[in-house]
C-alpha cells in the first residue's frame, strides 16, 4: 500500500509540474512571445533578427513552406508566416487565414556543391551519368523553383537531369545536409544558404535566362494571440533591423516597392 | 453447515468433441465435518467449489453457509467473493510471491493494526510447523511447506466455511502421506464445514467424513468411504473406489517377505518392502473367499477371517462388505456367490496373494 | 569419442579440442560456425551507426554543443515533455490494460488492434491525424479551443502528440504483463476478503510490475525519439515545441556537428532506458517463475 501512494504522489507531482511548466511557456499573455513559423533558408538571417527584436520573445518553427502553410491551413495559429515564396501567403490569404502578404526579401537560385569536389563545376554537368542531385520537392519552395529552372532548359537536358535526381528534399536543410554529407554530388539551393554553411559548400551561379523570380512573402496570421508583437516584426522586416539581417544573410531587397507600412 | 447447490451447463473442456455437460448437484457438509466430493477430471467438482467461493455464478443455484445465504439465483441474491467468509485453498496454492510468508497469511486480516497483524501470522505459523519461515519468500519453499502455508493463509481470517482444491495433487508421494494426516487434523480441528474437492478416491477416504463421488455433472452415490466401497450404487463407482486400505505395522519376516501386524487383529503378507507404520492396500477384485475353517496349506496367500456385514449386487459382480475386524470389501462373481451362501453375519475367510499386496510407508 | 586407425584415443582428441571450430568445419558442421557469422554481421550492422556518432564527435565538440542554450532548452523540454507523457500514459494506460488483461467481450480483438494502431501509424500520419483530431479547426479541437486550451503548437501539443506514439507500447507491455498475473492469485485475494479495486492495487499491479516497467521504459524511449508527429502537430519553436531530435534536424544542414553532439546525448539516454527495460523484465519474469 506505502509503495502505491508513493507512485501516486510522484505521478501527481509531475503532472503538477508539467502543467506548470505548460502554463508558463503558453499564454503568458500578450507581448511576451511571438511564434514565427518560416522557411528554412531564412534561418539564419531570422535567428540574428529575433536576437535583436525587443518588443518580444521571438520563437521561430523553421521548416518548408509548404508545411508550415498545410499547418496554418489546418487550424494551426502562429503568429508570423513568412514563406520562401509569395504563391502560399497569397493561397492562404485568399482562404481568409492570413491577413494581406507582403513581399519582404528577395532570393537567388544557384547550383550547390561540397567546396572540395570538382565533378560538377557547370550546369552542364548535371546530364552526365553517374552525377547524384538532391533537389526541393514539388511543392516546397526551392523544388517549385528548380523545376522552373529545369524547364527553361532543353528537354533533353531536363530529362537527363531528373534522371539523376536522387533526393526529394522537404526543405534546404535537407538538401544542405545532403550535400554537406557528401551523399550527392549537386543540388539547387538558395545562394543564402550556400552562404550560411561557412564555406563547407560553393555556388555555382546559374544563367540571369534560368533565373526564376524569388519573392519572399510575410502575412501576420488571422486570430493569432500576439498581435501588437507580430505587427512590429513585421514592421522591422520590412523597415527595420530585419533589413539588415536579411542584407547580411545575402538576400536582396523587394524589388518592387513596399505597399503597407 | 454448508449447503450447495447449484445447477448449470458447462462448456465441454479443450476442443468440444464431446459436447459440454450439465452440472446438477447438491452438496451438504455439517460443520465441522469435511465432505469429500471426488471423481474423475472434469466431472466439476472445482466447478462447484468456485460456485461456493463466489468465483462462478451458475444459471441457477444456492449457497447457503452459517445460516446465510452467499447465493440465491431465484431471488437474485449474491455475495461477492470477498464477502463471503470462506478460506479457499487453491491446486498449486497461489501464494503471492511478491509477499513474505507471514504477509499472504496476513493479507486476509482486516481491520487490525500492523503489528497486530504480524504477531497473530506468526502463531498461525507456528502451529504448522513454519514459524521460522515467517519472513521467507513463497518461491523458496518446499511444497510441503507451501502448502502449510496456504492453509494458514485461509484459516487466518477465521472463515466460516473451507474449500480446499485438490489440496493434497502437487505434493510428491512421500510428503503427501504426512500431509494427510495434518491436513485431516486440521479439519477436525477448525470447527467449521468443509469442501474438499479431489481425484483421488483414497484421499477422499482419508480426508472426508463422508465422500460424494460425482461424474458428468451428477453426485452419482453419497456416504461414508467404506459405505461406498462395500455398496457401491453402480459399476463407476465401484471401479472408482479402486483398492481396500488396511493400516497396521511391517516387520521384516523370513524368505524376505514383509509381515504386517494388522490394527485390530490379524497378520498379512506382503513382497512390498517396508517397516514401521504402513497402509496395506489391496483391491477387491484380488480377493478370493472361502468358507471359514478351510485352510490352504504352504501357499503364500494371506488369509483373514472376516465377518459378512453386507452384500450387494453390481450387474454380475458381487461387492462383499466384511469386518476383518478392519473394513475389508471382496468382489467376487454372481457364480462365486451361489456357491458360498453369503448373507451378513455369516464367518469367511478372506484370501489373497502376498504379491497383490501393496504398502505405502506412513 | 570414436578413435581414428592407428593412433592412440587420447592423443587426437587432445589435438582437436585445441581448435573445435575446425573440428566442426572439417566434419561437415558448418551450421554453428554460420549461426555466429550471422550474428557478427547483425551486429556489426546494427551498432555502426552508434558507434560512427560518438567517433565523429570530439568531446570537445559535444561539451561545447552542450553550451548552446538551444541544445540546452531542447534537452530540457524533451525531459518535460516525456515525463508528462508518461504520467499520463501510466494514470490512465494501466487500468484500461488490466480491463484488456482480464475480461473478455465481443469486440475485444478489436479494441487491442485499435489501441495499437498508432504503433503501425507512421508519424507523419499520426501528426496529420493530430491536427484533423485536435487543431483549432479539428473535430474536437473546436470544443477545446473553445474553452481557451490551446494544443497545436503549444508545449502542451507536445506532449498530446508524445502521449499518442509511446501510449501502445506501454499498453501492450502492460497488457501482457496483466495477462500473465497467476489468475488463481487474483482469485485467492477475492476468496481473502479483497474487493477488486483492492486486488488491483495490492496483487495485480506489484505482481506485474516488472512488465509494465519494462513497457514503460520501452514507451519512454519511443517518446523520447518522437518527431514526424511533433514537428507536424506542434512545430518546432525552439524552447517551446522543439525537441531533442527536432533540434537535432534542425542543425543537420548548418552545424553538423551540434547535430552529432546532441545525437550522441540521445543515444546514450535511449540505450539507458533500453538496458534498464531488458534488466527490469528479465528480472520481473524470474520473479514470477520461481513464485510459482
Amino acid at each position: 500500500m506505502r509503495g502505491c501512494l508513493l507512485l501516486a504522489l510522484l505521478l501527481t507531482i509531475i503532472l503538477a509540474l508539467g502543467i506548470a511548466g505548460c502554463g508558463s511557456s503558453g499564454d503568458d499573455g500578450d507581448g511576451d512571445d511571438v511564434l514565427v513559423s518560416a522557411a528554412t533558408s531564412l534561418k539564419s538571417a531570422f535567428t540574428s533578427y529575433g536576437d535583436q527584436f525587443d518588443d518580444a520573445e521571438a520563437r521561430f518553427s523553421f521548416a518548408g513552406s509548404d508545411e508550415l502553410a498545410a499547418q496554418i491551413r489546418s487550424g494551426a495559429k502562429p503568429d508570423v508566416f513568412a514563406a520562401a515564396n509569395t504563391k502560399l501567403p497569397d493561397e492562404l490569404f485568399a482562404k481568409g487565414l492570413v491577413e494581406r502578404p507582403q513581399t519582404f526579401a528577395t532570393n537567388r537560385l544557384v547550383l550547390a556543391v561540397p567546396a572540395d569536389e570538382a565533378k560538377v563545376e557547370a550546369i552542364e554537368d548535371l546530364t552526365k551519368p553517374g552525377v547524384t542531385i538532391a533537389i526541393g520537392s514539388e511543392g516546397v519552395p526551392i523544388g517549385a523553383y528548380t523545376r522552373k529552372v529545369l524547364d527553361r532548359l532543353g528537354a533533353a537536358e531536363r530529362k537527363a537531369i531528373l534522371a539523376n535526381v536522387r533526393s526529394e528534399e522537404p526543405d534546404v536543410g535537407g538538401i544542405a545536409a545532403k550535400l554537406g554529407q557528401g551523399a550527392a554530388d549537386a543540388g539547387f539551393l538558395y545562394v543564402t544558404d550556400v552562404a550560411a554553411t561557412n564555406g563547407r559548400l560553393k555556388a555555382i551561379e546559374l544563367d540571369a535566362a534560368l533565373q526564376p523570380e524569388v519573392s519572399y512573402g510575410v502575412a501576420i496570421v488571422k486570430g493569432a494571440s500576439h498581435r501588437k508583437a507580430a505587427q512590429a516584426f513585421v514592421a522591422g522586416l520590412l523597415d527595420g533591423a530585419g533589413v539588415a539581417a536579411l542584407k547580411q544573410a545575402g538576400f536582396g531587397l523587394p524589388r518592387i516597392p513596399i505597399r503597407e507600412r | 453447515m454448508l449447503r450447495v447447490e447449484a445447477r448449470t451447463t458447462l462448456p465441454s473442456r479443450a476442443g468440444g468433441a464431446s459436447p459440454g455437460f450439465t452440472l446438477d448437484a447438491v452438496l451438504e457438509a455439517p460443520a465441522g465435518t469435511c465432505l469429500a466430493l471426488a471423481g474423475p477430471s472434469g466431472a466439476g467438482k472445482s466447478t462447484l467449489l468456485r460456485i461456493a467461493a463466489g468465483l462462478l455464478r451458475p444459471a441457477h443455484g444456492r449457497v447457503e453457509c452459517g445460516g446465510e445465504v452467499w447465493l440465491d439465483t431465484a431471488t437474485d441474491r449474491e455475495l461477492a467473493p470477498e464477502q463471503r467468509r470462506c478460506g479457499y485453498v487453491f491446486q498449486d496454492y497461489a501464494l503471492f510471491g511478491h509477499m513474505a510468508v507471514w504477509q499472504n497469511v496476513a493479507y486476509g486480516l482486516r481491520g487490525v493494526a500492523r503489528a497486530e497483524r504480524r504477531r497473530r501470522a506468526e502463531e498461525l505459523l507456528e502451529r504448522f510447523g513454519i514459524g521460522a519461515l515467517a519472513d521467507a519468500r513463497p518461491r523458496t519453499l518446499s511444497g510441503g511447506e507451501r502448502q502449510r502455508v496456504a492453509l494458514a493463509r485461509a484459516l487466518a481470517p477465521a472463515p466460516r466455511a473451507l474449500l480446499l482444491d485438490e489440496p493434497l495433487s502437487a505434493l510428491d508421494a512421500r510428503t503427501r502421506a504426512s500431509a494427510s494426516r495434518e491436513l485431516a487434523g486440521v479439519l477436525r480441528d477448525s470447527g467449521v464445514p468443509a469442501l474438499l474437492v479431489t481425484h483421488d478416491f483414497t484421499e477422499a477416504a482419508v480426508l472426508g467424513d463422508r465422500v460424494a463421488v460425482i461424474d458428468g455433472g451428477r453426485i452419482v452415490q453419497q456416504g461414508t468411504a467404506g459405505e461406498l466401497a462395500a455398496s457401491p450404487a453402480s459399476a463407476f463407482v465401484a471401479d472408482f473406489t479402486g483398492a481396500v486400505v488396511l493400516t497396521g505395522v511391517a516387520h521384516a519376516g523370513p524368505g524376505d517377505v514383509t509381515i504386517v501386524e494388522l490394527d485390530g487383529g490379524g497378520t498379512a503378507t506382503s513382497t512390498d518392502r517396508r517397516t514401521g507404520p504402513v497402509a496395506l492396500s489391496v483391491h477387491p477384485w484380488e480377493i478370493a473367499l472361502q468358507p471359514a475353517g478351510e485352510h490352504i496349506e504352504g501357499s503364500m496367500q494371506n488369509r483373514l477371517e472376516a465377518e459378512v456385514l453386507t452384500v450387494t449386487q453390481v450387474g454380475n459382480r458381487v461387492r462383499v462388505g466384511l469386518a476383518a475386524p478392519q473394513p475389508l470389501v471382496a468382489e467376487i462373481t454372481a457364480a462365486a456367490l451361489g456357491g458360498l451362501h453369503l448373507a451378513p453375519g455369516v464367518r469367511v475367510a478372506a484370501t489373497w496373494k502376498a504379491t497383490a499386496t501393496r504398502l505405502v510407508s506412513l | 569419442m570414436t578413435a581414428s586407425r592407428g593412433r592412440p584415443h587420447g592423443y587426437r582428441d587432445r589435438r582437436e579440442r585445441r581448435r573445435p571450430l575446425a573440428r566442426a568445419v572439417k566434419r561437415g558442421r558448418w551450421f554453428a560456425p554460420a549461426l555466429v557469422v550471422a550474428l557478427a554481421l547483425a551486429l556489426a550492422f546494427l551498432t555502426l551507426p552508434v558507434v560512427a556518432i560518438f567517433v565523429r564527435t570530439s568531446p570537445g565538440n559535444l561539451i561545447g554543443a552542450l553550451d548552446d542554450p538551444g541544445v540546452l532548452d531542447a534537452l530540457w523540454l524533451s525531459l518535460r515533455t516525456t515525463l508528462l507523457a508518461l504520467a499520463i500514459i501510466v494514470l490512465v494506460g494501466t487500468p484500461a490494460a488490466y480491463l484488456l488483461a482480464t475480461r473478455t467481450f465481443r469486440g475485444h480483438a478489436l479494441v487491442v488492434t485499435l489501441v495499437e494502431l498508432p504503433l503501425v501509424l507512421p508519424p507523419a500520419v499520426a501528426g496529420v491525424g493530430l491536427l484533423a483530431a485536435l487543431g483549432p479547426a479539428g473535430i474536437v479541437g473546436g470544443y477545446i479551443a473553445d474553452t481557451g486550451v490551446r494544443l497545436a503548437l503549444e508545449t502542451a501539443g507536445v506532449v498530446v502528440a508524445l502521449t499518442f506514439v509511446a501510449a501502445p507500447f506501454f499498453i501492450r507491455g502492460a497488457q501482457t504483463a496483466f495477462a500473465a498475473v497467476d489468475r488463481s492469485w487474483l482469485e485467492a485475494s477475492r476468496t481473502l476478503g479483497a474487493s477488486e479495486a483492492r486486488t488491483f492495487a495490492r496483487i495485480a499491479i506489484p505482481a506485474a510490475a516488472p512488465g509494465m516497467l519494462a513497457g514503460l521504459a520501452l514507451a519512454w524511449g519511443r517518446a523520447v525519439g518522437e518527431f514526424g508527429a511533433t514537428l507536424i502537430f506542434a512545430g518546432s519553436f525552439r524552447g517551446r515545441t522543439q525537441t531533442a531530435p527536432l533540434a537535432i534536424y534542425e542543425r543537420l544542414g548548418t552545424d553538423f556537428d551540434a547535430a552529432l553532439a546532441l545525437s550522441a546525448v540521445l543515444v546514450v539516454v535511449s540505450g539507458t532506458l533500453l538496458l534498464s527495460a531488458k534488466l527490469l523484465g528479465g528480472q520481473g519474469t524470474e520473479t514470477l517463475r520461481a513464485a510459482r
